[in-house]
């Protein structure tokens, strides 16, 4: 036993004690816990403008993400809806349409190759419709062989993608109607100059490009006026089992002239080509961010000013004992408790927005990874704005609670 | 180990060169345990300081300071807050309650920074603020009390987990007469059962009777061996 605690048994036994010092860990978050929620939750109009500022950025950066990736998609669905995973185009394809065509030869080719359980080609290329009442609009004519229609039309409103074994007959967009004259089935147009007729309407196929019409291989190779021999795609369904990586680089040992690339591999082809040729990613990028900043500095000046608003009740908080750490437990816990309050409400707000603005010309799309990331961006946002407080909280000497 | 708090020498300085202001001379200051001890002084002779070096939230300029026979001077700026926890209850002129927090919640949060588990310092609280008479109120904001019952919560505060010194600086300045005296009398009895030293500053000359001692600083010296006895 040391001299000193020797001292303290020598006290008069109704003489209170020193304490021991400092709770543990648990205890003071716990107490923190309190306080923090206690604080938030008395000033509600801090806590609504706090709030504020993480639904603005939550709901602004993922209203902008969710519509750059619908316009993604809408770029790219042509590609995922096949359910081909081979596709052979021309060396300088990097989107669709593709801007050469390769020889029919590679069809033979493809058809040749162990792995694929079939190939077959595509024509794509554009075409000039004809308004009644004069003037032109643009589509994709795409064009499929039969019986088979790999790469043929989906996603059927009116009609369904048997339609274009008729003679001379396409499938439109329905959301184009209107734009194309007023179609409707059995409707003639000229396309590139020739009579066609109307045979059935896709939905939502619409890429930053004209929309698409499908039609019978040959018919819309006379439409196009293709060379003999010529194809845009070939597309090959993997044997089951097959490897796509595996048969693409036999594909390509076979075919020096020509592109092989995987499904997965031609849409990120097409995204980093739209990426590279439009300021497109930079332009939501930019409004995403913007939301962001807006949200931190938000969360920074109330989160600030609720600590300023109470420096007595800080500077009593060290007085009676509390660290800075533990002050920062305290900031931390509010930092945290308005992300996951701001991210919920904002992504409840977003999913309704997302819902009223989806149609066929754009849809926002909501990955479960961006709702899940929005909540771990917005923490570390609102942990990060939590600084400025806490700087401030640092600085604060208990001594001024007896002024 | 003769006395709860043993201040000898301790200066205090505000400010560097032109400005620099001696705030306090060579204060001895002895407080034995258990002691009820007023500080008494005109306005500006130190009197806040002093408490504040006492209480570990101020650096003396120089001199030493125990309590209970640790010394408290020279010791890192991140260590205070332990001692505080260690000897401290803080009374403060103004209740300097959370006001977000109820009445049990201002006094329980104290008791978990003092090591209490949830249950214990929600328990104890109550306790406490039955002992100061507020059984029933528990709940209550400090914006839903009385400027009395209010201070009677600070002391509970103050007293929570029984450190063994309690600071008060003017804790009856807010409160009228009556309330001043029973809001010090409460105190003098809280210490008296827990055993707790009390330094307690004021300026309320109807409350001198209830001092063990008082204590004259002028000036920023205290006044030599002035050891009034209460009458
Ligand atoms: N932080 C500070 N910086 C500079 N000077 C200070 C500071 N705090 C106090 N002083 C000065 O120290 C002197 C003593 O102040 P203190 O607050 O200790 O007096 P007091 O006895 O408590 O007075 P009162 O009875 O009015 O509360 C005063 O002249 C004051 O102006
Ligand atoms: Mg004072």
């Amino acid at each position: 036993m040391n001299a000193k605690a020797r001292d303290l048994d020598a006290l008069p036994a109704h003489i209170a004690r020193p304490l021991p010092g400092r709770a543990p860990l648990k205890l003071r978050w716990s107490a923190m816990a309190r306080i923090a929620w206690g604080m938030m939750f008395h000033q509600k109009l801090k806590l609504f403008g706090t709030l504020f500022g993480v639904v603005f950025a939550t709901l602004l950066a993922n209203q902008q993400i969710a519509t750059f990736l619908g316009l993604m998609h809408k770029n790219t669905m042509y590609v995922k809806a096949q359910d081909a995973e081979i596709w052979i185009t021309a060396p300088s394809t990097q989107q669709l349409p593709p801007g050469q065509t390769i020889s029919e030869a590679a069809l033979m080719q493809a058809r040749a190759v162990p792995g694929l359980a079939w190939a077959e080609p595509v024509v794509v290329g554009a075409g000039t419709v004809s308004l009644p009442a004069g003037g032109r609009e643009p589509v994709t004519l795409i064009g499929v062989k039969l019986p088979h229609r790999a790469g043929g039309p989906w996603n059927m409103v009116a009609g369904d993608g048997s339609v274009i074994e008729q003679p001379d007959t396409l499938t439109f967009e329905d959301a184009e109607r209107e734009k194309l004259g007023g179609l409707n089935i059995g409707s003639v147009r000229e396309v590139n100059g020739k009579r066609v007729y109307v045979g059935g309407f896709t939905w939502g196929l619409l890429p930053f490009g004209p929309s698409y019409a499908f039609g019978e291989y040959d018919t819309v190779r006379r439409l196009l006026n293709l060379e003999k021999d010529q194809v845009s795609f070939v597309l090959g369904k993997l044997a089951p089992g097959a490897d796509a990586t595996a048969v693409a680089d036999e594909l390509r040992r076979r075919l020096p002239d020509v592109q092989v690339m995987t499904r997965d591999g031609f849409r990120d082809t097409i995204i980093s080509y739209i990426l590279k040729q439009t300021a497109i990613g930079v332009t939501f990028g930019t409004s995403a961010l913007f939301g962001l900043i807006v949200g931190f500095v938000i969360v920074s000046l109330s989160m600030l000013s609720a600590v300023v608003d109470n420096l007595r009740e800080f500077g009593t908080l060290k007085a009676v004992g509390a660290t800075n750490w533990d002050l920062s437990k305290l900031l931390f816990i509010q930092a945290v408790t308005y992300a996951l309050m701001g991210s919920v409400i904002g992504l409840g707000l977003v999913t309704r927005v997302a819902k009223g603005i989806s149609g066929a010309k754009l849809s926002l799309i909501l990955p479960p990874e961006l709702l899940i990331g929005s909540v771990v961006v917005m923490t570390v946002l609102c942990v990060a704005a939590s600084s400025m407080a806490l700087m401030r909280i640092r600085k604060l000497e208990p001594a001024m609670v007896f002024r | 180990m003769k006395y709860a708090i043993d201040a000898r020498s301790v200066t205090k300085v505000y400010g560097e060169g032109d400005v620099a202001q001696r705030v306090l001379e060579g204060c001895d200051v002895q407080v034995p345990h258990g002691e009820f001890m007023m500080l008494v002084g005109p306005s500006g002779s130190g009197k806040t300081t002093l408490l504040s070096i006492l209480g570990c939230v101020l650096r003396a300029t120089s001199g030493e300071v125990r309590l209970f026979g640790e010394a408290i001077t020279g010791v890192p700026e991140n260590h205070l807050s332990r001692l505080r926890l260690s000897y401290i209850g803080f009374i403060f002129q103004g209740h300097n309650l959370l006001a977000s927090l109820s009445a049990e919640d201002n006094v329980a949060v104290q008791l978990q920074l003092r090591g209490y588990p949830t249950k214990e310092a929600r328990r104890e609280a109550r306790a406490l603020l039955d002992r100061v008479h507020l059984a029933g109120k528990y709940h209550r904001r400090p914006a839903e009390l009385s400027g009395g019952e209010r201070q009677r919560v600070a002391i509970a505060r103050a007293v929570a987990g029984a450190p063994p010194i309690i600071l008060a600086d003017e804790p009856t300045a807010s409160l009228d007469a009556a309330n001043g005296a029973l809001v010090t009398e409460l105190l003098r009895e809280l210490a008296r059962e827990r055993g707790h030293t009390v330094v307690c500053v004021t300026h309320d000359n109807r409350i001198f009777s209830l001092a063990d001692r008082i204590v004259r600083i002028e000036d920023g010296k205290i006044l030599a061996d002035h050891r009034e006895r209460a009458a």
